[in-house]
């Protein structure tokens, strides 16, 4: 037994406990220890990352109970991936918090530690209704974050967030039943082998609790007729938050990757590649409606919003035709995104803070302050998210065309896609020459308040998207990789009848 | 190696030159030549295997995944394109220091420009088409910041995002194109794909590639229909115009085509889309030229006109065309790029364009005039001027282009009109410039020659245009062969670069031409009034049009999907799922499996029917919030009751202590709320409502139905096996609770206390005043605590706490644990502070219940870390047997202290969230003791 | 009796499905526990129905299936939580626009409020 596979999980929860102590400790102190607790996630997500490269499996089973009867956490190369992108984004996010946004009530650190705990636990455990409670985990605590920072405006959109995801767990609920009444069993390994041999009436069962886990996921990854939540909650979420969220939709997608790949993958007979079918032309519109959507936005946050859910469509289109290829483009690309996205949400923050009244509305206004610097910022982040060369986003692109078997899904994605990118490039170009360009005379009355954090954190988490380009080569080979183990589910199986302490010698 | 560094270079230098601009104009302009000097150095040598034919090759792996390397390959074709580049680059630079005003940000403008030429020179030394992808759209990119330099002005913001619109989107489909052929041939390396030519034509993608590639190519060399955006990049500094829009950029789709040629042109296709759309541009851009009145409006059409020249020359297919092509390629280049600079400096010198208000400069500026008439000169076809050579082989080309029959006088007379046109236009720029009288009213009186140095450029330039022009064949002759060789993959048609061919139809055309223009050219005021009847349209005003209107369509269909209505989101969840389901629930039909169906015992039976009438009740009379809320109650009182009767004793029991807690939070709740719901859906939704949820329900009947009747056998009896040995106890649920699966319950404690942490950091800063009366108008009762209640209550505390010890004792073997027995505690001291009122309660109550939350989940997680000790995983647990005085025999477990966890956390938890909503209300004056004091 | 307690989950669902769709955050509230309940005894129910026997070692000799009492378990607790939290978000709705609409504030539309009041009155 590894136990550095509990440190993401039990580094954020005794971090997030010793927050809870520190109700009335003086602020610096606590955000001290909160990023160092953050810090201390990186550090530990990087060795995870190092120790899943050689493409082994690393079980941890809680309790010391043998799969599939206790929980067991499970290290891939996917799940390490989602842990370093997590984390390193989550790192820039809480750095640009320390900016001020934590202040207002004494939870902020808190929750946000508790958030990446539920996310971390999503990643790694590798028992379907404990992945149920890691929703829960994340869940509640974004609930938290998104409410973070008083004023009005945010009240509402979080409200619907709420009561939909709500929903959802019930419908997850549902599912855990359906497919537990069936196979007897939890654990998703075991299920892999249970559910090809599911005959006669059951498969219909084991059919309906499958597509209604899809909806599930579906809703957190934002996935069209399930996505309108998104836009307004993340365009009034405080900017951290915000940010951090660009990996809350990729919760979802990874949901689908690990459960419809190993559960419902190739080999699980009637059952295989359950709902893919629908999720491929989903993802298509799911990218329309995303571009639509920015290209009407009225101000920059909403555009980034809708730049997630064209991410979230771009990144399940691969994934629904479920080749190799496909898949390790769709991470590439994740990774991309999620912290371009994050950047932009962080950048845009600052822009709205140098604009006076007119905030981030694309509407004419003075000329705003640090205006160089910060258009740079956009561009670069703009170039990246609309996937234009030379920037990361490109070649995720790139990698996503050039995944496909020449034939009519690859007409639909090929056009979509780069129609899509069109349009997008269009969206950025008109918000950016609005913002930066078209000015009035005036000044700013409201006093210029940066501080070195936020901007540092805005610019590098934008800045990542040169360093994925340097590192374009190593990044691809992990993530084809990734794919590779993902696709070979027999090797997973044996996390079955790994031996727990004790009993082996 | 020196190849990237000629590529790379620039972008270097757009680093480093930004850092002189402190040091004045001269110090910029001299930092920004170096590494096009250096870069002139580095090709040097590699001249010798260039010139016969050889080319020069670096590779470099960098994304092989997508067959993407970092290989740059100089031939003929990239040397001829690189010299261009490097050299009016330089010059460019030079003119730049002058025409730029001290104040301008220079640094910015030097940095751009290089970056420019970095992306340029990657687009033509690129050995690998995805590579160049890159560079072009990079170069889009950089041009887009280079027109929009002035970016006060609206129309430079329009005309960059135009010209990025129309580039950038051409690029992305020549990106299409370039995946297919790289599909076609498995590779992205140029020598690959230009040796493949044979395969590709044979390919059914074909046409498609080669479509999507000249898509690229036409929006980039601004060819009829895309050519609109090249006129309103003019906007840009002049400097920019010379070598973006005349020397550099637009010539990469031409590039791009001549680069292609072996693998791609010789078709049918080929012919006609390239040729036609070359005639076409050819023809349109020359007549509107004649009818500019701004000289740069004059100058960017002649260029439209040009590119389609080339363009067509490219599309003919003959040999000797392709050699036609690039050696117009370069005088165009020239002879452009000194007309930009002249105009420039007329701009510069009188303030205005305007044709109409410039006259007779030649008394003011004698020297730039002739400047500027040797190159015009040129550009319409003057012989020993460089531009009558190629025009002379563009004449002769064009009397054999293998065209139907009926066709075959089309090019020569479109090449002939465009003659004359051209003609026309330059004698305008002549004539009406700098003669035709005196200049009126200009902004800056009078005008006199500029800066000496700002002329070097223009007259160096001019010199190519007389030395190719007198000695073609020394001059440009081995590069011409070179590029020509790379082009046409060796096989270089017999040419002879002389001053004249004799006697012949394409000498007597250019005279043809000659005469009409200049008779065109003395009639041009009824022309002018001609046209002056059509309606200028302004693309510029239209793409914004476009684009507004299209964000604006874009917003509304948004606005009306995401409408902000949770009835709607909540609904499309439902209808999904329904969606989903329907299929595989609808062939389960009513099915009953083989265990078959038990019969009902009375109790049971009303019972059920006693939730089932409760719930409907709740639903129909959910407007009356009230009586809504107790119907509720009822139906959570016969869930508890249904988990009794079904062997599910702690699920009973968490299920009624849950229920308690959750209804005095409602109350709180309904305490501030209006106590009814005034109706507001529409019958119409309604029906809907009802229709959604009857399906929904009957879906969940049948598959529950089918479940419950369908044989099964789970992993559990490893549970009911292991849990006395390897549990240490006997109630099953609580051994898995807090042991087979006590990272659920972890992750379940956390939950509430995020919850709980939550709910306290949103409510601290929230006040809300209930209504003075309740739903039926009965003011609130003033005594707040009745004594009645108050004296039973105080005694319940105790008791309480007691039992919730026991329940939690217990629980490891019967039912019972931590969180029951911490909901009853929480319960008893719920009923204080509803009894005794908040002040009283708190006082008594001194500790904080964020800590008694953070120490529930301490000692959770350290009942679980303590294991690690040991050697075990997390939260493995251990226990042994102690005789206890009275009780006796008495096992303890390490998952207690887990449970003590749990017990703990759930009293923090729920008295956080009560609290803070109690507290929500000004008359409720409960403040914390370090509050008050 | 399995019959009977599908009934039970499909009425459950149903009025919860109903009530989640209204219009007030009261309501959907309700909604939200009654859907909850039948989920928790469905959940319940997917380890089948055992009349007369226990969880509990030595108690008896027909065991239920504990694994998914435990699941409900936890899943009451989390449900408890999640309602805890969305009142008081509605709270704090009601607070922000002093209105308990779950958008804030009714739709302002004149054709829809005349509409209602002409069903309402019944003409």
């Amino acid at each position: 037994m590894n136990h550095w596979l509990t440190a993401p999980i039990l580094i954020p929860l005794i971090g997030g406990i010793l927050q809870t102590f520190m109700g009335y400790a003086p602020m610096s102190l606590r955000r001290t220890l909160a990023l160092a607790t953050t810090v201390l996630i990186v550090v530990a997500t990087l060795g995870l990352l190092f120790m899943a490269d050689d493409g082994s499996y690393r079980v941890y089973a809680f309790g010391n109970w043998q799969p599939p009867f206790g929980i067991v956490l499970v290290l891939d190369r996917l799940a390490a991936f989602m842990l370093v992108m997590t984390s390193v984004l989550a790192l820039f996010c809480h750095l640009f918090a320390l900016g001020g946004a934590d202040e207002g009530n004494r939870q902020f650190h808190t929750l946000f530690l508790f958030q990446l705990m539920g996310l971390n636990i999503a990643f790694l455990t590798g028992d379907l209704f404990n992945l149920f409670v890691a929703f829960e985990v994340l869940l509640i605590a974004s609930y938290g974050l998104l409410m973070h920072g008083g004023g009005t405006a945010r009240t509402v959109p979080g409200l619907h967030y709420v009561v939909l995801n709500l929903v959802g767990s019930a419908i997850f609920l549902i599912s855990v039943g359906m497919i537990y009444s069936v196979t007897g069993t939890l654990n998703m390994a075991d299920l892999a082998v249970k559910i090809p041999q599911v005959t006669g009436e059951n498969l219909h069962l084991v059919k309906a609790g499958g597509m209604m886990l899809l909806v599930v996921f579906a809703l957190k990854a934002a996935v069209l007729p399930l996505c309108f939540w998104l836009p307004k909650a993340y365009a009034h979420a405080t900017a951290p938050v915000a940010a951090l969220f660009a990996v809350m939709t990729k919760v979802g997608v990874y949901a689908i990757i690990r459960v419809y790949l190993l559960v419902f993958g190739d080999d699980a007979g009637e059952l295989a590649n359950l709902g893919m079918d629908w999720l491929f032309p989903l993802a298509l519109i799911t990218l329309a409606m995303g571009v639509i959507g920015a290209l009407g936005a009225n101000n920059l946050r909403s555009l980034i919003a809708w730049q997630v859910i064209i991410s979230v469509g771009t990144l399940l289109a691969p994934i629904a035709l479920g080749s190799r290829e496909g898949i390790s483009a769709a991470l590439f690309y994740m990774l991309s995104t999620t912290w371009t996205v994050g950047g932009l949400f962080l950048v845009a923050t600052l822009i709205a803070s140098n604009r006076g009244g007119a905030a981030d509305r694309l509407i004419t206004a003075p000329k705003m302050r640090h205006r160089t610097c910060l258009s740079a910022l956009f561009m670069v982040g703009a170039v990246a998210a609309a996937g234009l060369p030379p920037l990361s986003g490109f070649f995720g692109k790139i990698l996503i065309l050039k995944s496909v078997e020449p034939g009519a899904n690859m007409a639909w994605l090929w056009s979509v896609v780069l129609i899509g990118s069109f349009l997008t490039v269009v969206a950025y170009s008109r918000a950016g020459s609005i913002v930066f360009w078209r000015t009035v005379d005036g000044h700013l009355e409201d006093k210029d308040q940066q501080h070195w954090p936020t901007s540092f954190a805005a610019g590098a988490l934008t800045a990542l998207s040169i360093v994925i380009v340097a590192l374009a080569g190593p990044i691809n080979e992990y993530t084809d990789a990734a794919a590779a183990q993902l696709l070979d589910t027999s090797a997973y199986l044996e996390i079955l009848d790994v031996p727990v302490v004790g009993e082996d010698n | 190696m020196s190849l990237p560094l000629v590529v790379f270079l620039p972008f270097l230098g757009a680093l480093i030159a930004p850092l002189f601009a402190q040091g004045g104009r001269t110090a910029i302009a001299i930092a920004s030549s170096v590494p096009a000097l250096i870069g002139l150095a580095a090709l040097f040598p590699h001249w010798e295997t260039v010139a016969d034919g050889g080319s020069v090759l670096y590779t470099l792996n960098w994304l092989p995944a997508i067959g993407l390397s970092f290989s740059f390959r100089l031939d003929g074709l990239a040397l001829l394109f690189s010299l261009l580049i490097l050299i009016i680059g330089i010059l460019i630079i030079l003119y730049a220091r002058y025409y730029l005003k001290k104040k301008e940000n220079i640094g910015k403008f030097y940095a751009m420009l290089l970056c420019f030429k970095g992306s340029m020179l990657g687009i033509v030394l690129s050995g690998n088409l995805l590579l160049m992808m890159i560079f072009w759209e990079l170069t889009s990119l950089t041009s887009f910041l280079l027109i929009s330099f002035w970016n006060h002005k609206q129309d430079a913001r329009r005309g960059a995002r135009m010209a990025l619109a129309v580039t950038g989107g051409g690029g992305l489909a020549l990106l299409a194109g370039i995946l297919i052929i790289g599909n076609i041939v498995g590779s992205f390396e140029l020598d690959a794909v230009l040796a493949a030519g044979d395969q590709i034509k044979a390919h059914a993608m074909y046409p498609v590639a080669l479509t999507l590639v000249l898509l690229g190519a036409f929006t980039k060399s601004a060819q009829f229909p895309f050519h609109f955006w090249l006129p309103h990049a003019m906007q840009a500094p002049t400097p920019v115009s010379a070598y973006l829009h005349s020397a550099t950029m637009v010539k990469a789709g031409v590039f791009l085509m001549a680069r292609l040629y072996p693998a791609l042109a010789g078709t049918e296709q080929w012919f006609y889309m390239v040729s036609f759309t070359g005639m076409a541009t050819l023809l349109l851009g020359a007549y509107v030229a004649m009818f500019k009145h701004d000289l740069k409006g004059l100058l960017a059409h002649s260029t439209v006109s040009h590119l389609g020249l080339i363009t067509l020359l490219l599309g003919m297919g003959t040999k000797l065309a392709a050699v036609a092509a690039i050696f117009h390629v370069i005088n165009h280049a020239t002879f452009k790029a000194s007309l930009f600079m002249a105009a420039g400096i007329i701009d510069h010198e009188t303030g205005t364009r305007d044709m109409r208000r410039i006259n007779g400069l030649w008394r003011f500026m004698p020297h730039t005039a002739t400047l500027a008439m040797v190159a015009a000169a040129s550009m319409a076809g003057v012989p020993l001027l460089n531009g009558f050579l190629s025009k002379e082989m563009f004449f002769a080309e064009s009397l054999h282009v293998n065209l139907p029959a009926f066709l075959t006088w089309l090019p020569p007379t479109v090449a002939t009109l465009a003659g004359i046109f051209a003609v026309a236009y330059s004698a305008r720029f002549i004539h009406d410039v700098f003669f035709n009288g005196s200049p009126v009213n200009l902004p800056v009186y009078p005008p006199h020659e500029p800066p000496r140095y700002m002329k070097i450029p223009v007259e160096i330039l001019v010199f190519a245009c007389l030395m190719v022009g007198m000695f073609p064949a020394f001059s440009v002759g081995p590069l011409l062969y070179a590029a020509s060789y790379a082009t046409l993959d060796g096989q270089v048609p017999e040419y002879h670069l002389t001053i004249l061919h004799g006697i012949n139809l394409p000498l007597m055309m250019s005279i043809g031409a000659f005469i009409g223009g200049l008779v065109m050219y003395s009639q041009r005021h009824k022309l002018f009034a001609l046209h002056a009847r059509f309606r200028e349209i302004d693309e510029k005003a239209i793409f914004d049009k476009v684009v507004s209107q299209l964000a604006d369509l874009a917003h509304r269909f948004t606005g009306s999907i995401e409408n902000g209505s949770l009835q709607r989101y909540s609904m499309l969840l439902i209808v999904s799922v329904i969606a989903v389901a329907i299929v595989p629930i609808l062939s389960l039909g009513v099915f009953v499996g083989e265990s078959g169906l038990s019969p009902v015992d009375w109790p049971t039976g009303i019972g059920a029917a006693i939730l089932i009438v409760s719930a409907l009740a709740t639903a129909f009379a959910h407007r009356e919030r009230f009586i809504a809320l107790v119907l509720l109650s009822v139906v959570g009182l016969m869930v508890a009751l249904g988990f009794a009767r079904f062997s599910a004793p702690d699920l009973a029991m968490t299920q009624l202590s849950v229920e308690v807690v959750t209804i005095v939070l409602l109350m709180l709740a309904l305490y501030y709320m209006p106590s009814w719901t005034p109706r507001e859906s529409l019958a119409g939704r309604r029906t809907r409502d009802v229709i959604l949820a009857v399906v929904a329900g009957v879906g969940m009947t049948l598959i529950t139905l089918a479940m419950l009747t369908q044989p099964f056998s789970s992993i559990s009896d490893f549970f009911l096996e292991n849990s006395k040995t390897g549990g240490g106890g006997t109630n099953v649920v609580n051994v898995i609770l807090v042991d087979f699966r006590g990272f659920d319950t972890l992750g379940e404690i956390t939950v509430l206390a995020i919850a709980a942490l939550g709910i306290y950091a949103m409510l601290k800063d929230t006040a809300l005043t209930p209504p003075p009366s309740d739903g039926q108008g009965h003011a609130w009762t003033r005594d707040s605590h009745p004594l009645m209640l108050k004296q039973l209550a105080r005694p319940l505390l105790p008791l309480a706490l007691m039992v919730s010890a026991y329940i939690f004792l217990r629980g490891h073997n019967l039912p019972g644990g931590g969180f029951i027995a911490g909901l009853i505690t929480s319960v008893a001291l719920v009923v204080q502070y509803i009894a005794s009122g908040m002040v009283w309660t708190q006082d008594r109550i001194r500790f904080k219940y964020h800590n008694v939350i953070g120490l529930g989940l301490m000692f959770a997680t350290l009942a679980g870390v303590g294991s690690f000790i040991f050697g075990y995983p997390f939260l493995t647990s251990t226990f042994s047997y102690i005789k206890w005085p009275v009780v006796g025999k008495f096992e303890v477990a390490s998952a207690m202290i887990f449970d003590l966890g749990v017990y703990l956390t759930v009293i923090g938890a729920t008295l956080l969230a009560l609290v803070s909503i109690g507290r929500l209300s000004p008359h409720s004056a409960i403040k914390s003791p370090r509050e008050r004091s | 009796m399995e019959l009977v307690f599908a009934l039970v989950i499909g009425t459950l669902t149903a009025t919860g499905v109903f009530l989640l769709l209204r219009a007030r955050t009261f309501p959907v509230v309700m909604g939200l526990t009654l859907l909850s309940y039948g989920v928790n005894l469905f959940l319940f129910a997917s380890g089948r129905l055992t009349t007369g026997g226990q969880p509990i070692l030595g108690s008896t000799d027909n065991y239920t299936d504990p694994l998914p009492q435990a699941l409900v378990l936890t899943a009451i607790v989390i449900g408890f939580a999640m309602t805890a939290f969305l009142v008081v978000m509605a709270l704090r709705n009601l607070a922000d626009n002093d209105d308990d609409h779950v958008d804030g504030k009714q739709p302002k539309q004149d054709a829809h409020t005349s509409k209602l009041e002409r069903e309402v009155t019944g003409k």
